[in-house]
């Protein structure tokens, strides 16, 4: 059977829980999902119930925002009790995190940052990016169960099932291994604005922007009317003009939107890591031979602080 | 107190790759340490120069070129190393058990990772070898400290910042933020050749297997729009509206 | 035979490379819109070793040879002109003098400032009448009590006014022509030395040049280096040294300036498809990779030959004059594959072009290369 691991926030499932309701889909039918979490957690699982057959929901105050060895815990022991072949999970920091140990509490194999995952026979086969997402490899994995992080936006999200499925509570038992780490403050950077990773567009600001009161001005300005992610480029991290966690790149988060606007962006390959499986994507540079118009669809040379208010002017023209 | 800190020996971001077979090709002179590893080599030899540790010890596996990456963070103020060297492929949760006997085996309580490494794009091996030393992981840390043995950290969740503490032993997976990584100096490069790096056969077995390897390059329209602000910018709206069909 | 560079130096060349296109190559644009002495990045490089790296550990330096040299100052040039050529000063005669010429006591006295870069070094020998004409000096050094009374001006002084420490070639005997000069280091405080203000130039703006004035400057015995009249030969002694200095530097520019051109042929498309697949282009393209491979392997031999302890001064004369050129050919060249680009500031092949046009001219020009090299062959040849 196929066991898919349930992100939620705010008493309902994240958008990738239902990717892998798709991802495990593809598998086989045989498929259940296991959401962690006190009373809050409830309606998650009352939800997953009507995407597939059954649900697990390990009903414990202590697992809403856990350590990642607590989670591994709890999906281990109901990966082990229900004889999951499969585990997937959302490649999200979280998922990243618990998929590897989780793998080797299991014995079995860990397939990471999968863009799609399929059954070859018996074996299961993935495919994912490697090398700053500049190689694509076909992997597979040589023991079971195999645990399968899958990347963020590679699955569309599922329509609910023909029948719905039951829901199932049960308790798992900590160890003191499990209470070793002490996860505190939790500080949130939504700010009301959709989450990167889950934006249909984003729009990134690089150096070319010349300070942080024009990236302020026109980038943000420019996704707050698209209703777009904002991010930005390593460089204008490090200049300290916005947050590590608009950071996209290698070091920083993975985006695949349907638009993608790079303004003053030169292009290095650590950047484009994180952004090349965006769906079109607009470039505006100064320099005509920055290496971001090589990996665009739509480039415009020119100071993105003049094309940008007039591009604004054009979009909102737009009938 | 020993620090041990891991370091990979990756291509580097301009290195020319080719898919060779079922396999990506690299030039051996295209590699260098992995960035995200600076930041663990970095950190581990500020808690060691605060008087918070007494030994740094950097931890390699792979072929017999990765003793650059180590005579780098030797540079970089690691006092000893060790490298366990194989040719094969290993995947993060094959690395994960010679790496935490590695890691016993010097007496570290504190093993650095870097958070990703370039080559697998991987962020396993921290939690991994987190797994088999069965010590708990701070992944994606931007902020670290060390008071006896408690360690306070600051690190990314999926959507924030968590703050995160445990006793020593644990692992900590690092990132850009945690501190700014100094350069090898060339009188430090020229001293790093002198310190003790010992090599030690590894043998494992991949548990992942790579059956096809391809350099994709995902089709743009590559299309320059040219003229006045006014002009490109309406011709891109229509453009996107009408061609890309995603407005 | 083997080409290839040892492992230990291309570790200390991957380390350099990465250090000057993090550190210097991003300032290189405004140091030369906005002209002014890079301490901040001098210092950095201090740190890194790279201003003592001919200088033996003892005294703070690297202690490595004329090829490390070479490979280094290529990586600092192909970042910045500028900062290479205030690095080839500092590192050259002022240290190399002091090391082989100067007293116990003026060893420790100089050189671990200057291989740290807490101090940076200046070198005075052309004047405004003698560039290349060492022998014409007009510079004079007066005995007098406890040591000697400078008058006279020097012209084209790289770090003039920045420098701490000034080698100073002066006439103790003006009727003695070139055996009649004499070295002296001077502080920049030194009563009666002034600077004039820095010299408009075509590139390399942030490598300050200014002409130096002495007015009855008082330097102490103990600051005159070696014997009274050693001084043109000393400073002769050290030419190959600095040349092959230069030959590195265009190296490093050249390589730059090929660098950009060929990323601008790959990118740049006319009539649908990369502008190099035209034959104009990639046969320009050609030239120029062949130019600075040739000239690599003539300066890599030539420093090969300085660690030897091999006479060399026809192959690094061979050297400078090929690497000086091609890398004038070679900016040039790529300033016609930007076409109308390339004149623009907003590109960086134009400043290549300015940065690399002095290294024909300085530490001789390629005039004064081929005297020397004809010199050199004919003694060679003759019975």
């Amino acid at each position: 059977m196929i066991l898919i691991a349930i992100d939620h926030a705010h008493g309902a499932p994240r958008r990738g829980a239902f990717e892998l309701v798709s991802a495990a889909r593809g598998l086989g039918s045989d498929v259940a999902a296991v959401v962690l979490g006190g009373p809050e957690a409830a309606p998650v699982a009352a939800a997953l119930a009507a995407f597939v057959p059954s649900v697990v929901h390990v009903d414990d105050a202590a697992l809403d925002h856990p350590s990642h060895e607590r989670r591994t815990t709890a999906l281990a022991s109901v990966a082990g009790e229900l004889g999951a072949e499969v585990v997937l999970l959302v490649a999200g920091r979280g998922g990243q995190a618990v998929a590897p140990r989780l793998a080797l509490r299991l014995g079995g194999t860990l397939l990471e940052d999968v863009a799609a995952v399929r059954r070859d026979g018996t074996a299961v086969v993935a495919e994912r990016l490697a090398y700053l997402s500049r190689a694509s490899l076909t992997v597979r994995a040589t023991a079971a169960p195999v645990v399968v992080s899958v990347k963020p936006g590679a699955y569309p999200a599922a329509a609910p099932a023909d029948a719905p499925g039951s829901v199932a509570s049960r308790s798992v038992a900590f160890t003191a291994a499990d209470d070793a780490a002490r996860p505190g403050e939790r500080r949130s950077v939504a700010r009301g604005r959709v989450a990167l990773e889950e934006a249909d567009v984003v729009v990134c600001g690089g150096r070319g922007l010349g300070d942080a009161a024009s990236f302020e001005r026109l980038v943000v300005g420019l996704a707050d009317e698209l209703g777009a992610g904002v991010a930005s480029t390593r460089a204008v991290v490090d200049a300290g003009w916005r947050p590590y966690d608009e950071q996209v790149g290698q070091t920083g988060k993975s985006v695949a939107p349907k638009l993608y606007f790079a303004l003053g962006v030169s292009g290095a390959v650590q950047h484009l890591s994180g952004m090349n499986r965006s769906g079109t994507v607009v470039a505006v540079n100064k320099d005509g031979d920055a290496p971001i118009f090589k990996a665009s669809d739509y480039g415009i040379v020119g100071d993105v602080r003049e094309v940008l208010p007039a591009l604004r002017a054009a979009l909102a023209g737009l009938d | 107190m020993i620090i041990a800190t891991y370091v990979k020996h990756v291509p580097d971001a301009e290195a020319r790759l080719a898919a060779d077979g079922g396999r990506i090709a690299v030039d051996d002179h295209a590699y260098a340490l992995d960035g995200m590893d600076e930041y663990g080599v970095e950190a581990a030899v500020r808690l060691k120069e605060a008087g918070l540790a007494d030994e740094v010890v950097a931890l390699a596996i792979g072929p017999a070129r990765s003793e650059a990456a180590l005579r780098t963070a030797l540079a970089l103020g690691a006092d000893r190393a060790v490298l366990l060297e194989t040719d094969d492929d290993l995947d993060p949760l094959a690395q994960a058990g010679p790496l935490a006997e590695a890691t016993r085996a010097c007496g570290a309580e504190l093993l650095l990772v870097g958070g990703k490494q370039a080559d697998w794009d991987s962020a396993a091996l921290g939690p991994a070898v987190a797994e088999a030393l069965g010590w708990p992981v701070c992944d994606w840390t931007t902020e670290l400290r060390l008071e006896g043995r408690e360690v306070a950290a600051v690190h990314d969740v999926d959507d924030g910042s968590e703050a995160w503490s445990a006793s020593l032993p644990v692992v900590v997976t690092t990132q850009q933020g945690l501190n700014e990584p100094r350069y090898p100096t060339l009188p430090n490069i020229m001293k790093a050749k002198r310190k003790p790096l010992e090599r030690r056969p590894l043998t494992a077995t991949a548990r992942v297997v790579t059956l096809a390897a391809a350099l994709p390059s995902r089709a743009r329209r590559g299309v320059r729009l040219e003229g006045d602000a006014a002009t490109v910018a309406s011709e891109l709206a229509r453009r996107l509206r009408d061609e890309a069909k995603v407005l | 035979m083997d080409f290839a560079l040892p492992d230990d130096l291309l570790a200390l060349q991957r380390a350099v490379r990465d250090f000057a296109q993090r550190e210097i190559a991003p300032v290189a644009v405004e140091l030369d819109r906005e002209p002014r002495f890079p301490r901040a990045t001098l210092r950095k490089m201090g740190e890194m070793g790279l201003l003592g790296i001919l200088t033996p550990e003892a005294y703070g330096g690297l202690g490595l040879g004329y090829l490390a040299y070479a490979v280094l100052l290529e990586e600092i040039a192909a970042a910045d002109a500028a900062h290479a050529t205030i690095a080839s000063v500092t590192n050259g005669m002022p240290q190399s003098l002091i090391l082989t010429h100067g007293s116990a006591a003026q060893r420790d006295r100089w050189l671990p400032r200057l291989a740290a870069g807490d101090a940076i070094g200046a070198f005075c020998l052309s004047e405004p009448h003698a560039g290349s004409d060492a022998a014409a000096l007009r510079t004079r050094a007066r005995r007098v009590d406890g040591g000697y009374r400078l008058d006279g001006s020097k012209a084209w002084i790289t770090s003039g006014g920045e420098a701490d420490l000034y080698l100073v070639l002066a006439k103790t005997d003006p009727e003695a022509g070139a055996r009649g000069i004499t070295a002296f280091v001077l502080e920049r405080d030194t009563p009666g030395l002034s600077f004039g203000a820095p010299e408009r130039k075509l590139g390399q703006h942030a490598a300050i040049t200014t002409s130096v004035r002495f007015d009855d400057a008082f330097v102490p015995e103990d600051q005159r280096l070696g014997e009274e009249g050693q001084g043109f030969v000393m400073a002769m002694s050290a030419l190959d040294g600095g040349r092959v200095g230069i030959a590195a530097q265009a190296l490093g520019i050249a390589r730059a300036a090929f660098a950009a051109a060929a990323r601008h042929a790959e990118e740049r498309e006319a009539f649908g498809r990369p502008i190099r697949e035209f034959q104009g282009v990639g046969f320009k393209l050609a030239d120029m990779a062949t130019r600075i491979e040739a000239a690599r392997l003539l300066t890599h031999r030539a420093a090969w030959l300085l660690d030897r302890g091999t006479q060399a001064t026809k192959e690094v004369s061979m050297a400078k004059l090929a690497a000086s050129e091609a890398a004038v050919f070679v900016c040039d060249a790529a300033v016609q594959v930007f076409g109308g680009y390339g004149y623009s500031a907003d590109y960086p092949v134009e400043r290549y072009l300015r940065d690399a046009r002095v290294t024909t001219l300085y530490e001789g020009t390629s005039e004064i290369q081929r005297v020397v090299i004809a010199r050199q062959i004919h003694r060679e040849t003759a019975r």
